[in-house]
């Protein structure tokens, strides 16, 4: 079985497990769990079976009324995972990496088709976007919580995909749109014209529980590898595999690998492998 | 090498038990259970419930009113206020509902009432669900109509006739009551606590403490 499919197995379970809060009248209660998830998803979907991490920090630090246990909860979760795996949870567990999965289809086919769209993804310039996911984090997940009382919660285009969209359709004409919803709908749309143009283009630059595991792919434990002295630097495993689009020849655990393995099959050397140390 | 693998290890054992302190000391796992997994998040959905006043009978599980209603029944409708301590929405309404009743109090507080609202007297309870007691947490189940599990959530119990029977009736409202303007919200606050009064001045004298 090739990494791939291993990938889109664990990232199915994943997704299973992710909405076992659906209910079954006389056959399955749903779980709605005390746990925070690793990733990014909404518990205002109807059928989550845990919390959105950064739900719980931003009630944790909501207008500097400091509630330590929200706050240190799930960046324990999170700190557990980062240590163990890196960002592997992106590329492997994630329901929105799986959605960008799907969609990352057309951003590979533009970059063929069109050759501006490939040379928009290797501006010099790019890299400093990555940095935008941090801002996101410390600013409207941690700052204008505790300063202006407004989170990130009321304009994330995940909670408007997976809570917004199937609760109005669940239950018609019993909700009307609040003061963030037409605000939320155009963050929704950017990012869904984000991650049909650009691969794993949320992950990449948005995504607040990324810039969360990021840092831990310098400590974490597993973690991919590349043996510079065998390397020819044919680059196939970073202009042709790369998701996240990493310079993978020259990196060294670098924030940004979601541990995917692309790189590692598309490797005609068999120089780049997955690490436990 | 070595020294790195310690390090990660030590990470790993660090967290894990103050993961384990937070679950099994401090109640977190609990905590995020009760109010976010289970509590519907409005800022997540960026809806507000659309305003249903009709007053039913049935509470919200099916099990009886609570004590602390039924005895103040005897005497006037009661209004409760569920909020919780982080809650946009709930901020928004506080001052709409103080104002009304002519109260003053912190957001933390659980606070109880007895208000002469338009020449009636009209029993005001104030519920913070981060800090309330076993009692009033299992009443906000109970009047929960909608299913919503969100705050903030208005409920006036009222008496009302049914089949011959003098009966405990209620009706609730959430969020921002799916009005933008402050003077649309107050309004429909005060035509609920108005149409409860109603019922209640039409139906009280048949109402027997059980």
């Amino acid at each position: 079985m090739n990494l791939r499919f291993k990938r889109l197995i664990s990232q199915v379970i994943f997704f299973f497990f992710t909405n076992l809060g659906f209910k079954i009248e006389g056959i399955f209660p749903g779980i709605k769990s005390g746990l925070c998830y690793p990733f990014f998803y909404c518990h205002a979907c109807p059928t989550a079976s845990a919390a959105c991490p950064l739900r719980a920090i931003e009630i944790g630090a909501y207008r500097g009324n400091w509630n330590w246990r929200y706050i240190l909860y799930p960046i324990l979760i999170i700190g557990f995972v980062g240590v163990l795996t890196g960002r592997a949870v992106c590329g492997w567990a994630c329901p929105i990496g799986l959605l960008q999965r799907i969609t990352g289809k057309i951003p590979k086919k533009l970059k063929k088709k069109y050759p501006f769209v490939k040379k928009i993804g290797q501006h010099r310039i790019e890299p400093y976007f990555r940095y935008i996911k941090y801002i996101v984090f410390l600013g409207f997940v941690v700052a204008t919580p505790i300063l202006l009382g407004f989170m990130f919660t009321d304009i994330c285009p995940v909670g408007y995909l997976v809570g917004t969209i199937p609760i109005s359709i669940l239950n018609p004409g019993q909700f009307t749109p609040n003061e963030f919803f037409y605000l939320a709908l155009v963050i929704f749309i950017l990012f869904l014209i984000l991650i049909f143009t650009i691969e794993r283009g949320w992950c990449r630059y948005f995504c607040p529980i990324g810039a969360m595991l990021a840092p831990f792919n310098k400590i974490s434990i597993l973690h991919v590898s590349v043996n510079k002295d065998e390397c020819v630097h044919c680059n196939i495993c970073s202009d042709l595999a790369c998701p996240m689009g990493i310079d993978v020849p020259n990196m060294e655990r670098d924030p940004e690998c979601i541990l995917c393995g692309k790189c590692i099959e598309a490797c005609p050397k068999n120089v780049i492998k997955f690490e436990r140390k | 090498m070595q020294k790195k693998l310690i390090i990660q290890v030590a990470l790993v054992a660090i967290i894990a038990f103050s993961l384990g302190e937070l679950v099994f000391y401090y109640d977190a796992y609990d905590d995020i259970q009760d109010t976010i997994v289970s509590t519907l998040c409005l800022s997540c959905i960026k809806l507000d419930p659309v305003a249903r006043l009709e007053f039913v009978f049935e509470t919200a599980n099916g099990e009886d009113h609570s004590e602390f209603v039924l005895e103040n029944l005897t005497k006037g409708p009661i209004f409760i206020e569920y909020r919780s301590d982080v809650c946009k929405a709930c901020d928004d309404m506080a001052p709409i509902v103080k104002d009304i009743f002519g109260l003053s109090f912190e957001k933390s507080e659980t606070l109880y009432e007895s208000i002469i609202y338009n020449g009636t007297n009209v029993h005001f309870y104030h519920i913070n669900l981060d800090h309330a007691s076993k009692m009033q947490m299992d009443s906000f189940s109970k009047y929960d109509k909608d299913n919503r599990k969100g705050v903030p959530m208005f409920v006036i119990i009222t008496v009302k006739y049914d089949r011959g029977i003098i009966k405990p009736c209620y009706t609730t409202a959430y969020g921002t009551l799916g009005i933008e303007t402050e003077l649309g919200r107050r309004n429909l606050l005060t035509n609920m606590i108005d149409d409860a009064i109603k019922l209640y001045e039409q139906n009280h004298e048949g109402y027997k403490y059980p």
